[in-house]
């Protein structure tokens, strides 16, 4: 049932929500230098 | 555990990716690997109502409970988030939709409510940046969401019910059964989950930011 192409899409879809998370940390980690500093 | 949690997350939504395409087994009657869809659709569209939802109880909390910005902060964006749910249930359901049905639009019942929801929110958007006094404007935008913590169930839950629908039975149909293979059951309830924590981890972030822009200098605190 499962061919190359679906480890494919479970790449592609891996990597955009990995993505998304290294930017959401990013801002937290941000939020939390800004609010400690102010 | 504040450092580890978004991880935990991180790992829990690997594992649903993966879940998807390869524990979960394809939907009878479904065109090719099309069904797979459903385990980021659905959870979408849920997580926009828990947002629209979560707005309307953070306004009743404004309004009750000593008109505190924080309050209003967290509806707007309860309601910003829940938008940009919608936006992407649509979009993937309109996906789904081009492969089972042969067309992106065909104004099914519950696309039509979803369209509506959006109008409905981006309305509160668009009120809130009309009008101009602070505390005016937190106190209408309020008003506003409590307002739909009656016409989002309506939208979502009623009006795609009482007519014809080209869309396959929802998860909890009529006779309040969930009658679905159990791991594509699974499959469903852990990405909801995943998703609903991810909105209120994004939730928190946005709400923070905004307090950030109340506090900068005047002419970047709206909407």
């Amino acid at each position: 049932m499962n061919d190359g192409s679906d480890w494919a899409l479970v790449a592609v879809n891996m990597i955009i929500w990995s993505g998304l998370f290294l930017y959401l940390l990013r801002l937290q980690r941000q939020l939390d230098r800004t609010e400690r500093d102010s | 555990m504040r450092k580890i949690a978004p991880w935990l997350l991180w790992i829990w939504i690997m594992v649903v990716i993966w879940a998807a395409f390869f524990y979960a087994p394809l939907a009878e009657g479904f065109v090719g690997q099309s069904s797979r869809i459903l385990f980021f659709h659905v959870p979408m569209a849920w997580v926009s109502f828990v947002a629209f939802l979560a707005a309307g109880a953070w306004s009743i909390r404004f309004l009750a409970g000593g008109r505190r910005v924080a309050h209003d902060h967290a509806a707007s964006a309860a309601v910003e988030l829940g938008l940009l749910f919608c936006v992407l249930a649509t979009v993937t359901g309109a996906l789904w939709a081009r492969v089972m049905w042969g067309a992106f639009w065909n104004w099914d019942p519950r696309q039509t409510s979803i369209v509506l929801a959006m109008i409905f929110y981006a309305a509160y958007l668009a009120l809130r940046s009309a009008v101009e006094e602070p505390e005016t404007r937190r106190r209408l935008a309020a008003a506003y969401a409590v307002l739909g913590l009656v016409v989002a169930p309506f939208l979502f839950f009623v009006l795609p019910r009482l007519t014809f629908s080209l869309h396959p039975d929802t998860v909890v149909n009529l006779r309040g059964r969930i009658e679905m293979e159990s791991r594509m059951r699974q499959v469903l309830a852990a990405s909801s989950l995943a998703f609903t924590v991810l909105f209120f981890w994004i939730h928190r972030i946005q709400v923070r930011l905004k307090a950030r822009a109340e506090r900068a200098p005047l002419g970047r605190t709206r909407p």
